[in-house]
């Protein structure tokens, strides 16, 4: 069983090699113009490069700020709000239908109104990242909230626990599933306004580095970006997944 | 012993009920669900409540619980008015997988009682321990609820009202999702914790044997709105025994008269 | 029912109102912000010479050709890997390391090898919405009743057959889901890479009214690009709802 895991993960790394043998080949051949498509050698050469100068380095370190100070801002401030309108029948029904008529409207469509309050600056960047990145979390906080089996709130209350008591200790691990699914999306979300923000703003980062590299046609340079901007995402999403999976352990004795 | 003059106390009847219902009405959405209901329960008395299905005796308990407060009457504990439940008011719900919370350990559910009552938590684990002993779940302190059998919810949740330390003990249906065989060894715990803990207990079935069996007094409920039928002393031995008290002619004269009540309000 | 709409509009209502009265009253001078009447004329405005609506078709035109592309190749990749455990297995290290490529991150590479215009929107949108398509549709023939495959192989329909009459509508209710996520997906990818760096549509149209310190008409913008975002879930779910009724909301999650 694990044997074979193992053997069609290997097959499938083989796979992944040939595509990238493919892309190789073609770029050697100059089937594809070098001024678009660097060969692999080429934007891996370009991230080397990019690290032991240091640059790669210091882009990635501001593309990692912005994402983690906008989603962690968006994560306490929308887990509290959803807490407190997702507690409340009386929030639910004034202001939910205003945050789910909101929810589809394209966020990035906030960037000109933040750029015209706070300027090409970094609290523009934050703010816009983090107002992005609020929605999935706050909207899943208000569901797992409103969700939680009435059946505990009133072993809660025959227990007489403080109100800070039952939402530490009731409301928010009953909504933690909901909430950490939220949280997930937003990383995406964060990741991708981030890079908006600093190409729109030139802000120091993974973002404002693809694009002067394609400004000045460098493309191992802006592969070596792209790649880079992959291994965040997919690390992140990575990260994210062992976080859930260990503090949902308890769902998964469930199934 | 003190649960041993307790209980010498309900029997003589001379003191005040530890629960009392005193013309009790509750109307939900518009329905009157229990009308005019008077009824006292003694400390240490335990008083089983059946009825047919929608007879209001689940609405009965969660008004004792103070879960509902009465449109009209009181309902006072300990000569009290109930206002909002308490902590010395446990309460056994028959839907355990519900009760019970899913993210916390068979520990972890007891603990929660524990940390409401604000028991420090360098005692908790002691407690936990005996408690889970207790009900009959010794070494299954870090299974989640998910893990065990229906019938080892409902002990957890039992291990969990105990550590409230309760003068009362409201039991909705508890056993009414388990299998025979686990019910009846249930019943008997049930019997011997009570006794030794000397709390009083309402406990709602609609199983009349089962009524029967377990009570000191039984009462049957009318529907539509929900008041008092029938009320039945059960003078069986103590302790109980699964085969010889359910042969006992007094058991079967009790069945019998509880049975026609009921078959009598299904028309 | 009815009560509940009303409570739903108190709020957004209060706010406009209060924002009103308090930019009346001070005399609201601002770069960033507008009175909800001046938005209201502004927009009227937009619509008066067209500039909406030319916008508002730019941008749909790339959205939706970016949809359709990235639905076709998502859904035939996800279907090959859905039938075929073999092909999925082989092909996960490739998938994983593609994917979490944020879509926005393309753009650069999509500037300079097809320049400003139409066809670098469309290709970002098209990889964008590939992915919940492919995903989804993958989980979808996964999930299809065996005894109805039994039935395509005692029929010993061919391939091709096996897919269009049996596989693809089994699956649709959930692949509608998949589309209509990466609708909303493709609108958000197309107004993103227009404020970023495409000169035209919505995108380019809210960023010009900022760059000419005109908060009126970019609020107006903000509003009608939300008005858009909404009338095209609505939609959908509607046409959801009518193509599928529940089996779409027991198959696919939201």
């Amino acid at each position: 069983m694990n044997r074979a895991v193992i053997l069609w993960r290997v097959a499938s790394f083989a796979v992944a090699a040939c595509f990238i043998a493919l892309w190789q080949l073609i770029a050697n051949l100059k089937l594809v113009s070098p001024v678009f498509l660097p060969g692999p050698d080429r934007a891996w050469a370009a991230l080397v490069r990019g690290f032991s100068s240091g640059d790669l380095w210091s882009k990635l370190a501001g593309t990692l700020e912005h994402m983690a100070y906008g989603w962690l801002a968006a994560s306490i401030a929308g887990i509290a709000i959803g807490a407190i309108i997702g507690s409340s029948r009386t929030m639910r029904t004034y202001v939910a239908p205003s945050l789910e008529f909101l929810r589809p409207l394209p966020v990035s469509a906030i960037i000109p109104v933040a750029i015209a309050m706070l300027g090409l600056t970094q609290a523009m960047a934050l703010f816009v990242i983090s107002f992005g990145a609020i929605w999935p979390i706050m909207l899943a906080t208000i569901h797992g909230f409103a969700a939680v089996e009435p059946r505990l709130y009133e072993v809660a209350r025959s227990l007489q626990m403080s109100r800070l008591a039952v939402i530490f200790k009731i409301a928010l691990p009953s909504a933690s599933p909901d909430i950490l699914a939220g949280m997930r999306l937003s990383l995406t979300v964060a990741l991708i306004l981030s890079v908006v923000c600093e190409i729109l703003a030139g802000l120091d980062g993974l973002g404002h580095w693809v694009l002067l590299s394609a400004r000045a046609f460098r493309s191992a340079d802006l592969f070596a970006g792209v790649i880079l901007l992959g291994v965040t995402g997919y690390v992140t999403s990575v990260a994210m997944s062992l976080a859930e999976n260990k503090l949902l352990a308890w769902q998964a004795a469930q199934r | 012993m003190a649960s041993a003059a307790k209980r010498l106390e309900a029997v003589s009847g001379t003191a005040a009920p530890q629960i009392a219902f005193e013309s009790v009405t509750l109307q939900l959405g518009g329905k009157t669900i229990i009308e005019n209901l008077s009824l006292g329960v003694r400390a240490g008395e335990f008083l089983c409540i059946v009825g047919a299905s929608g007879c209001g005796k689940t609405t009965a308990l969660r008004l004792a619980a103070g879960l509902y407060q009465p449109t009209s009457g009181k309902v006072n504990f300990d000569s009290q008015p109930m206002r909002e439940p308490r902590r010395e008011i446990a309460i056994v719900f028959q839907d355990y997988g519900k009760a019970l919370l899913p993210w916390r350990t068979a520990a972890g559910n007891v603990s929660l009682a524990l940390e409401a009552g604000g028991m420090p938590s360098a005692e908790r684990p002691a407690r936990i321990e005996e408690l889970l002993r207790t009900v009959g779940l010794p070494g299954h302190a870090g299974k989640y609820p998910s893990e065990m059998s229906g019938g080892m919810q409902q002990r957890l949740q039992i291990a969990r009202c105990l550590a409230q330390e309760p003068k009362t003990l409201l039991m909705d249906e508890p056993f009414g999702a388990l299998d025979a065989m686990t019910r009846q060894g249930l019943q008997d715990e049930v019997l011997s914790l009570v006794a030794a803990s000397g709390a009083t207990v309402i406990f709602v079935t609609h199983d009349l044997d089962e009524a029967i069996y377990l009570g000191d007094r039984v009462i049957g409920l009318l529907p539509h709105p929900g008041r008092i039928g029938i009320e039945l002393a059960v003078n069986l031995p103590r302790p109980r025994d699964q085969l010889s008290t359910r042969e006992h002619p007094e058991f079967l004269r009790l069945r019998r008269q509880l049975f026609d009540f009921i078959k009598a309000t299904e028309q | 029912m009815t009560a509940n709409s009303a409570k739903a509009l108190v709020l957004p209502l209060g706010i406009l109102v209060a924002f009103e009265v308090w930019a009346r009253a001070t005399h609201l001078q601002s770069d960033s912000l507008a009175p909800p009447s001046e938005i209201v004329m502004a927009l009227i405005g937009a619509f008066a010479d067209l500039s909406i609506l030319t916008a508002t078709r730019d941008t749909l035109f790339s959205a939706f050709a970016g949809l359709a592309i990235g639905t076709v190749i998502g859904l035939a990749l996800g279907i090959a890997f859905g039938i075929s455990d073999t092909l999925n297995r082989l092909m996960e290290v490739t998938v994983e390391a593609i994917r979490p490529i944020p879509s926005i991150a393309l753009l650069p590479i999509a500037l300079i090898a097809l320049g400003f215009g139409y066809r670098m929107e469309i290709a970002i949108v098209a990889f964008a919405c590939v992915w919940p398509v492919l995903i989804l549709s993958r989980a979808a023939v996964r999930s299809i009743e065996p005894r109805l495959m039994e039935v395509a192989r005692a029929l010993r329909l061919p391939p091709a057959q096996r897919v269009w009459k049996i596989i693809i509508p089994a699956a649709l209710p959930r692949i509608f889901v998949a589309f209509r996520l990466s609708a909303g997906i493709a609108l958000i990818v197309a107004v993103t890479v227009e404020i970023a760096i495409n000169p035209l549509g919505l995108g380019a149209g809210i960023m010009l009214a900022q760059q000419a310190l005109r908060p009126d008409l970019m609020l107006a913008y903000l509003v009608w690009i939300g008005i858009i975002g909404y009338a095209l879930n609505v939609l959908l779910v509607i046409a959801q709802n009518r193509l599928f009724g529940r089996a779409a909301l027991t198959g696919g999650g939201q």
